[in-house]
């Protein structure tokens, strides 16, 4: 069974599709990711280095963007990154 | 690719995937009538609904929707019950306007009451129920298919199971020629700047914009902030981060296809191609809007499970996750769930939905459908309380 | 004289002038599952399309008109059906009605295995209801009439002093262009039964709780459908008395024999 998936092949996240713990090591496809953090099922984990002020890329469109360098096998959630709108409208 | 469809086709050259009979009553107090008709009858539908005439400001709204409602091309013949009052006269010449052939008005005060006017449109119902039954499909080309988009009861698997899958299939379907119309603007909050950098000009992706900030505007003038407690605490611990994924995963229904144009609340598409029409996110008066603008086949996607139903549109009800659509069997024609299972790709389910819609649109019944579901409302943009 | 009424004791409701198990789908989405279990035990339901894509004020409107509906005098007992996961959510509401009146249970179809698992919990539900709830009599100590004035009656205010004369309490509601609204607000005022005088435009329509006793015009329109009414404006004062005593021990209105009438509950915002 697989234990993440990518939507789109433009995107630098796939979704978990189990609850991931550090060290373990999910595949889709060719790419290989060593979990860096625990990561619960339907949560984001990085599959690119993401740097800061990077897009996040979902379904192969911009979701936000990174408030912090993001390695891959990261969590991504609302700790590191922001929805480009939101922070667009508290400028 | 050549098309497998069989469907009626109509005088002004719409397709219908069903031939129902309608029995459409105009007053809220013939609804309940409308209902013993279409349950006595050998097989006519009925919707009922809770206006009774009034002309407040959502009038125009209101005989706008009966008008294409009454006029979609599922419909063999519609039998409307009036009480005789003038806007009813509007409606039924909106429904020939839009291309309504076979249809009676029965009126109440010509009749004489509710009791002999029932008797009279059942056996009426039964004259065209028997004239449908008798009509032949006909091959029918990719075009025939105008689908609308829905979901209900979103949980943390929609975004990545049964929307994006919805996706493929719709995309599919306007490679080949067919309409696909998503609604539900209140689901497209703070996605609307990226679906609109996929209309097909900039005219079409200001006009997305607009009709979002149209909506909240509406919405605002009541003191409600709508966008400001989205993703809610819920989403979050599902792991959404961003309003923008949230109602990325909501309109990944319509695939990547681009946006051909935009179609107002119960607006009919003009040519093939993909819409976004101004929708609320209530259900089922997103199904009256969907119904009013011609869209003859719907795929409704849930986390939670639904019974909906039209009674004019299969309604196809796919689930997120598998856990729903195994407790509740008789509500749902598909499960995406195997996606986050790893058990099927999105390609793979994608591909299913694709292949239930070309059924039902060739008269496979969908569960909703044997179900006898027709729910319906009426959307309304102005409070109905007189202060 | 004194009208004098042997009712039902609904407990907390009141005594009521009807013995309705009322089948409440709290969610547009469980009207259908509703009315199967109400057509299968004998009980009254209504469809409406409100309890999701409800925001702001109308949120709390709502529940509070449903909760009106679930304490209703005629009400003897109470099966909530909602779907699960909409706006208003059934188990609160449910737990709010339950607080109120004993008689009350509630099925999820979202919980209790779809559409034909909760039809078949609900008449379940429902049989029990009624086997733990049998009616009891109890005089209805005052009579609640309900007056929806849809147009000009000349004796609107002869009426009100007969009706009081008799014992009765009245409350009068003036319908602004139709009755459906009209009828949800005397409902929330606890009236046992409604006089309605409906604008000459407006056919006759009743209410799912509450008899409705509909008063014909002289109009072009309430003449041709005279059916479809109860009594005449011209002659309501000399009958009305020995009508409504006969209605409230339990004779049926036309439109209780028809089953007319659609709820429509106040919005004050439009949907989301």
């Amino acid at each position: 069974m697989r234990k993440v998936l990518i939507l789109d092949a433009r995107d630098n996240i796939a979704v978990c599709l189990a609850d991931l713990a550090e060290g373990d090591v999910v595949q889709q496809d060719d790419i290989t990711i060593t979990v860096k953090n625990k990561i619960p099922r339907g949560h984001k984990i990085a599959t690119r280095e993401i740097a800061k002020n990077d897009g996040i890329i979902k379904y192969g469109e911009r979701m936000g963007h990174a408030v912090a360098p993001i390695a891959i096998g990261e969590h991504v959630h609302v700790h590191n990154i922001l929805g480009d709108r939101l922070s667009a409208e508290q400028v | 690719m050549s098309s497998p469809l069989k469907a009626y086709k109509r005088a002004n050259g719409a397709w219908g995937l069903r031939n129902q009979v309608l029995i459409l009553p105009m007053h809220s107090a013939l609804s309940s009538t409308a209902r013993a008709i279409a349950d006595n009858s050998d097989g006519a539908v009925a919707i009922s609904h809770d206006w009774s005439g009034e002309k407040d400001n959502d009038l125009a709204r209101i005989i706008f929707t009966l008008s294409g409602y009454a006029s979609n091309p599922n419909i063999f013949a519609t039998i409307f019950l009036s009480i005789g009052n003038p806007e009813e006269e509007q409606i039924i010449k909106g429904a020939q306007a839009l291309g309504l052939t076979r249809f009676t008005n029965l009126l109440l005060p010509e009749i004489g009451s509710m009791e002999k006017l029932q008797q009279e449109a059942i056996t009426l119902a039964n004259e065209y129920v028997k004239e449908a039954n008798a009509q032949e499909r006909v091959d029918a080309p990719w075009s025939a298919i105008v689908l609308g988009l829905e979901c209900g009861g979103s949980d943390a698997l929609s975004g990545i199971t049964a929307n994006p899958a919805l996706g493929v299939a719709s995309d599919r379907l306007v490679e080949l020629g067919a309409s696909s119309v998503l609604g539900e603007t209140t689901e497209i909050l703070g996605a609307e700047h990226l679906l609109a950098a996929r209309a097909i000009d900039p005219a079409v992706g200001k006009k997305i914009v607009e009709m979002v900030a149209r909506y909240e505007d509406s919405i605002n003038y009541e003191g409600i902030d709508i966008r400001g407690a989205q993703p809610s605490r819920g989403n979050i611990e599902g792991g959404l981060s961003t309003l923008e994924e949230k109602s990325l995963g909501a309109a990944k229904k319509a695939g990547n296809a681009p946006f051909t144009g935009t179609l107002e609340f119960g607006e009919i598409p003009k040519v093939a191609g993909l819409y976004f029409m101004d929708t609320p996110g209530h259900d089922i008066e997103q199904l009256a809007g969907f119904g009013a603008g011609h869209i003859n086949v719907v795929v409704f996607t849930s986390g939670r499970g639904t019974p909906t139903g039209s009674a004019i549109m299969p309604t196809i009800k796919v689930s997120t996750n598998t856990p729903m659509y195994e407790s509740i069997p008789d509500l749902i024609d598909l499960d995406a769930g195997t996606i986050a299972d790893g058990i099927e790709t999105l390609a793979q389910v994608g591909d299913r939905i694709f292949n239930e819609i070309v059924q039902v649109a060739n008269g496979q019944l969908t569960k909703a459908e044997r179900g006898g579901h027709h729910e319906f409302a009426l959307s309304r943009m102005y409070k109905t309380v007189v202060k | 004289m004194t009208i004098s009424i042997k009712g039902f004791d609904h407990g907390n409701r009141g005594a009521g002038i009807r013995n309705h198990q009322l089948i409440l789908p709290t969610v547009v989405c469980s009207t259908h599952v509703s009315r199967r279990i109400a057509t299968e035990v004998g009980a009254v339901t209504f469809a409406h399309q409100h309890g999701c894509g409800i925001i702001g004020d109308d949120v709390a409107g709502i529940d509070n008109f449903f909760v009106s509906l679930a304490d209703h005098p005629n009400v003897a007992s109470v099966l909530a059906v909602g779907l699960g996961c909409e706006t208003i959510q059934s188990q609160e509401l449910a737990a709010k009605l339950l607080s109120r009146n004993k008689s009350t249970q509630y099925r999820i179809i979202q919980e209790s295995g779809g559409v034909e698992g909760t039809v078949a919990a609900g008449v379940k539900a429902a049989h029990e209801l009624s086997n733990a709830f049998p009616s009891a009599p109890a005089a209805v100590a005052k009579l609640r009439v309900g007056l929806d004035l849809g147009r000009e009656v000349d004796s609107a205010a002869a009426l009100e002093q007969l009706l009081r004369d008799e014992g009765c309490e009245v409350v009068v509601a003036h319908s602004e262009s139709s009755s459906a609204e009209t009828f949800s607000k005397l409902s929330q005022e606890n009236v046992h039964v409604i006089i309605s005088f409906p604008s000459e435009s407006q056919p006759a329509s009743g209410f799912p709780l509450i008899p409705v006793i509909n008063v014909a015009s002289n109009g072009v329109l309430h003449q041709a459908i005279r059916g479809d009414f109860d009594t005449d404006e011209s002659t309501l004062l000399s009958g009305i008395v020995t009508l409504l005593t006969e209605v409230a021990a339990g004779s049926e209105t036309v439109a209780e024999k028809s089953k007319s009438g659609e709820i429509r509950a106040p919005r004050v915002v439009r949907s989301a």
